[in-house]
């Protein structure tokens, strides 16, 4: 397992630089000079010219870009041209948030998926199967920001049952957590139609298998056929869609982070990009890639422990 | 022993057996009315709409919907259903220009991949890169370097469409590789270009079209969430993505603002979706057996 897991943390080295290069290239492809931004509109030419050799803007590209590889590595990435402050301070605060979002969204959509199509596989045809594939098709067809307006307008405004604009402290807190139940219910939403639909997909397959069939002659109970034996092989292409979907999930967090005012990274990245703060918007968007290159790590590691074969190969 | 569907295409037109089996389930029947009436609409917005969508009238703000407004009116005055109709067809306009573009630069990457092993690793490869980067944030980047608009939107979807056509159609081409005709084709002289064209990528289309048809609702989504950030299409023009966006600050005394053009994206996607995967399941001959 270990041998494995450093297997795809050395395949994950190449896709991470490739990353930095594009992170990099961003910033050398805006049009603006983020000398000039700093400077401010009434600052002269020698003082541009000052700024610029202080950020190392006067140098080659290949030493640019060395530096900056380097400045990433340890956490450097620079300061906001609209409030000086460090871009590593502003996306540490604002990683955590996302982070929570992304996770307690994960905490109940997932099962709650994965139950759906084992429900909808276990009783094809019937109208259960029918109302929960309608529905996930309708999930997978539904803008996030409509989603997050009907939840704000029925459960934050008519309703007042939750509260339903920034975060109101850690998960852990009854305040933080109530905060982050309509966001993450958004989030959920839009994940789970793909992935029931996978599930039942992945489950009628393995509800086909001899080894099913031999574990319902023996005379186990329909419920043990169906989880222990049924789900757990199932779960394995579930685990690749997962892992595709996270992408997915992030762009939805950056909606939802706007609709429901959460201080995560998605907004401020789109804040920044508005402000035209370069540094901020750059390291927003290399923290959410290296955000989905991890999680997919993560779901790699998950699939080698779901299907031993994976390992053995 | 020829089979139905073969004798009903050569009764008809190519795509006849396609409607066939369309026309036999009520659901996508439903969904096909529905895209037609939404392309319709869109083609005609020019004959069809009944105000200028962009003229303003400040004494009917924030009108609900009426018989003088279908959808009611927004925060300027201007007519919503005429700017859906506008809406509408930029919305498809941008899907369909970012399922073209990524879908032709992915076909060809996957087909060199498949054919050239030399160049398999280093195009995969770097399609990994770029799939790394989720799309929206390929919209956030674009947004930054050429600044807000509806080129940013093409450019981040197309670009992200890219790689994952690049895999179906490096999938599609290796399968399609494997085959006798191939080496036939080779034998009998053919240049690499040649069978490529001839014989590999005819063989891979069909698996191509039906991820881009599935491709294509989510794409739209993409496109309006970008424009709901404020990064995609600007105001005063209308895109239904930056029109919902424009009703947020009246939402919960007009919500029709930002609700009308958010559902019709959404039953635009959804019929969209249906027949994408009504034709997967006609087109694809596992499901279909």
């Amino acid at each position: 397992m270990l041998r494995y897991a450093f297997q795809r943390l050395v395949l994950a080295v190449p896709v991470t630089l490739g990353v930095l290069v594009i992170g990099f290239t961003l910033l050398n492809l805006v049009p603006s000079d983020p000398a000039t931004v700093r400077a401010g509109p009434a600052a002269s030419a020698e003082v541009i010219a000052q700024i610029r050799t202080e950020m190392g803007l006067d140098r080659p590209l290949w030493e640019q870009f060395l530096r900056y590889v380097g400045n990433v590595l340890t956490g450097d990435l620079g300061t906001s041209l609209v409030n000086n402050m460090s871009v590593a301070d502003e996306l540490s605060r604002a990683f955590g948030a996302t982070l929570e979002l992304v996770v307690l969204c994960l905490v109940w959509a997932l099962p709650t998926a994965i139950l759906l199509g084992v429900l909808a596989a276990s009783r094809r045809g019937t109208i259960w199967d029918r109302v929960i594939m309608g529905g996930s098709v309708a999930g997978v067809s539904l803008p996030v920001f409509l989603i997050g307006m009907i939840l704000l307008w029925v459960f934050g405004y008519k309703l007042q049952l939750l509260p339903f604009t920034g975060r109101g402290g850690p998960l852990w807190t009854l305040d933080g957590f109530r905060h982050a139940v309509l966001p993450s219910v958004c989030l959920g939403l839009i994940f789970i139609g793909p992935v029931a639909r996978m599930t039942r997909t992945s489950m009628l397959e393995t509800l086909k298998a001899d080894h099913v069939r031999t574990a319902r002659a023996k005379g186990l109970s329909e419920r043990v056929v169906t989880f222990r034996h049924g789900l757990r092989n199932a779960l394995i292409p579930v685990t690749t869609l997962v892992g595709l979907q996270i992408g997915y999930l992030l762009g939805g967090a950056i909606v939802t982070e706007t609709i429901f005012s959460w201080p995560g990274v998605g907004r401020l990245a789109v804040g920044a990009i508005v402000a035209n703060d370069i540094p901020v918007a750059q390291g927003a968007i290399i923290a959410l890639s290296l955000g989905f290159i991890a999680m997919n790590l993560i779901v790699d590691l998950l699939y080698a422990v779901l299907d031993p074969r994976v390992q053995a190969k | 022993m020829t089979s139905p569907i073969s004798s009903e295409t050569a009764a008809g037109f190519p795509g006849r057996h396609l409607l066939v089996s369309l026309g036999r389930d009520p659901v996508s029947c439903i969904a096909l009315a529905t895209l037609s009436a939404l392309f319709l609409g869109a083609v005609l917005a020019h004959w069809i709409a009944p105000y200028d969508p962009l003229a303003i009238d400040m004494m009917k703000v924030l009108k609900a919907p009426s018989l003088e407004h279908l959808f009611g009116t927004d925060g300027q005055g201007r007519d919503i259903f005429s700017r859906s109709l506008y809406g509408l067809r930029v919305t498809i306009l941008l899907g369909f220009s970012a399922i073209f573009v990524g879908g032709t630069v992915g076909t060809v990457i996957g087909l060199v991949a498949g054919f050239y092993p030399k160049a398999d690793t280093i195009l995969m490869r770097l399609m990994d890169v770029i799939l790394s980067f989720p799309a929206i944030l390929f919209g956030l980047a674009i947004a930054a370097i050429i600044g807000s608009g509806t080129t940013a939107v093409i450019i981040a979807l197309s670009v992200s469409t890219t790689p994952l056509v690049a895999r179906i159609a490096r999938g599609a081409a290796l399968m399609a590789l494997a085959h006798d005709y191939v080496s036939s084709g080779r034998a009998i002289g053919l240049n690499d270009w040649a069978l490529l064209w001839r014989y590999v990528l005819p063989n891979c289309i069909s698996t191509i079209v039906v991820f881009l048809t599935l491709r294509l609702g989510q794409a739209i989504l993409l496109g309006a969430s970008l424009s709901f950030l404020g990064l995609g299409t600007q105001p005063p023009a209308p895109e239904l993505g930056t029109m919902a966006a424009q009703g947020i600050g009246f939402f919960f005394f007009a919500p029709h603002v930002t609700l009308i053009p958010s559902f019709v994206i959404f039953f635009l996607v959804l019929s969209m979706n249906i027949l994408g995967d009504s034709l997967r399941d006609i087109l694809d001959p596992r499901l279909r057996s």
